[in-house]
């Protein structure tokens, strides 16, 4: 029955009314379904956003292009466009859009990492992330 | 009263002056090239750069890019498929060689060689040309970094706006 009206609550609330926190939760359960009684934590993924990565391609970490600072406005180390601070707190606009969200880690970590980041690592990063106040 | 030279050169200087500006009005007017309507290519195409008036650059171009986003100048920018069809779509519809074309996408259409397909806006002729004047140092500066962030010194060029008035070259 809670199944049913959880099921129910989804498919009711509208794509742009999903909220940063939502976003956290699911990728936490999905970071379960490969580590059960997993929990994010906010070190590791202040740890992973610093940390100097190897085997990407020219940008060795996420803070390359978007700063030591999440709540800072980044640059693209390759095109030097401006990019819109990362942390909700700063940009409103940030962990909203699911499918925006998964693109931008398939992409980043491809670059940084030359792989796919795990789930794990993407619910602590973004418990980070949204940690920033 | 005869004409002297100091009158003379009044007068030319002021020819000149008027010239210039009226000059400078019409290339305004036409440095505007359509952009897609809507937020979907901004949002895509805009991202990791300016998002690049489909008009710079033929459609056999952009036909070639949006068949090799997963390796884009090295990086990944693949879409889903719909995306990717909606955004070549929009790209060819505004290019330099479309049908309805304004003067600015003909001069662009026209200065590229019928069998290339250049990937590279700033590696194009035209570009060098309207470019000649900008100093090396400066597109070094840490906030332009690259020729190809437009947006850097043309400050609504993701409105497709490259008039000279609207250019700030920054610090
Ligand atoms: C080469 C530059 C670059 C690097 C390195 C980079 N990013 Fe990003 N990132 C971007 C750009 C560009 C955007 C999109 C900016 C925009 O929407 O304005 C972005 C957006 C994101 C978003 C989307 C947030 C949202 O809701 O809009 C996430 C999540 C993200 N990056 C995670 C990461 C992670 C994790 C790493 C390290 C593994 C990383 N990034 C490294 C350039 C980079
Ligand atoms: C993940 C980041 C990313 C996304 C998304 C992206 N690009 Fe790029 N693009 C780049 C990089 C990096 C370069 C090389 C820039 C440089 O050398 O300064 C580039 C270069 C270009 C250039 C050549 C610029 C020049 O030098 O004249 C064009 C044109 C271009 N992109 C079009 C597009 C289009 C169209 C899209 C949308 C389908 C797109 N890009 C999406 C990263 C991206
Ligand atoms: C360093 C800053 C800078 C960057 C970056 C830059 N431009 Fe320019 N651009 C200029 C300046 C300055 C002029 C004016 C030159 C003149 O007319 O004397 C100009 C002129 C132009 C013109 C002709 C305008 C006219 O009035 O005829 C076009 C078109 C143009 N730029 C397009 C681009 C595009 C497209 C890009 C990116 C691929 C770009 N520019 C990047 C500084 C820049």
């Amino acid at each position: 029955m809670m199944r049913l009206l959880a099921l129910l609550f989804v498919m009711t609330t509208p794509a742009w009314a999903t909220t940063p926190q939502q976003i956290l939760d699911s990728l936490v359960q999905e970071a379960r379904q490969t580590q059960s009684g997993f929990t994010a934590s906010v070190s590791r993924g202040e740890q992973f956003y610093r940390a100097k990565q190897t085997g990407g391609k020219e940008a060795d970490s996420c803070a390359s292009c978007h700063t030591d600072n999440p709540k800072a406005e980044g640059r693209h180390i390759k095109t030097h466009k401006a990019i819109e601070a990362l942390a909700p707190s700063a940009n409103k606009q940030r962990f909203t859009d699911p499918a925006q969200v998964e693109k931008w880690f398939r992409r980043n970590c491809r670059e940084v990492l030359g792989r796919v980041c795990t789930p794990q690592e993407k619910a602590d990063f973004t418990a980070y992330v949204l940690s920033v106040k | 009263m005869g004409v002297n030279i100091k009158n003379l050169s009044i007068l030319i200087a002021a020819v000149a002056l008027a010239g210039a500006w009226v000059g400078q009005g019409q290339a305004d007017n036409e440095v505007v090239f359509p952009m897609p309507t809507g937020p979907l290519y901004v949002k895509e195409c805009g991202s990791c750069h300016t998002a690049y008036a489909p008009g710079l650059l033929p459609a056999r171009s952009w036909q070639k890019m949006m068949n090799e986003l997963d390796n884009h100048f090295g990086e990944d920018a693949s879409l889903d498929e719909p995306d990717r069809l909606a955004i070549l779509r929009m790209l060819t519809d505004h290019a330099a060689d479309n049908p309805n074309a304004n003067m600015l996408m003909r001069r662009v259409a026209a200065s590229i060689p019928r069998g290339a397909a250049p990937q590279r806006i700033t590696e194009t002729q035209l570009f060098r040309f309207q470019h000649d004047e900008v100093p090396a140092h400066i597109w070094k500066r840490a906030k332009i970094g690259s020729k190809a962030n437009c947006g850097a010194c043309h400050t609504r060029a993701n409105e497709g706006r490259y008039p000279e008035r609207e250019v700030r070259i920054p610090r």
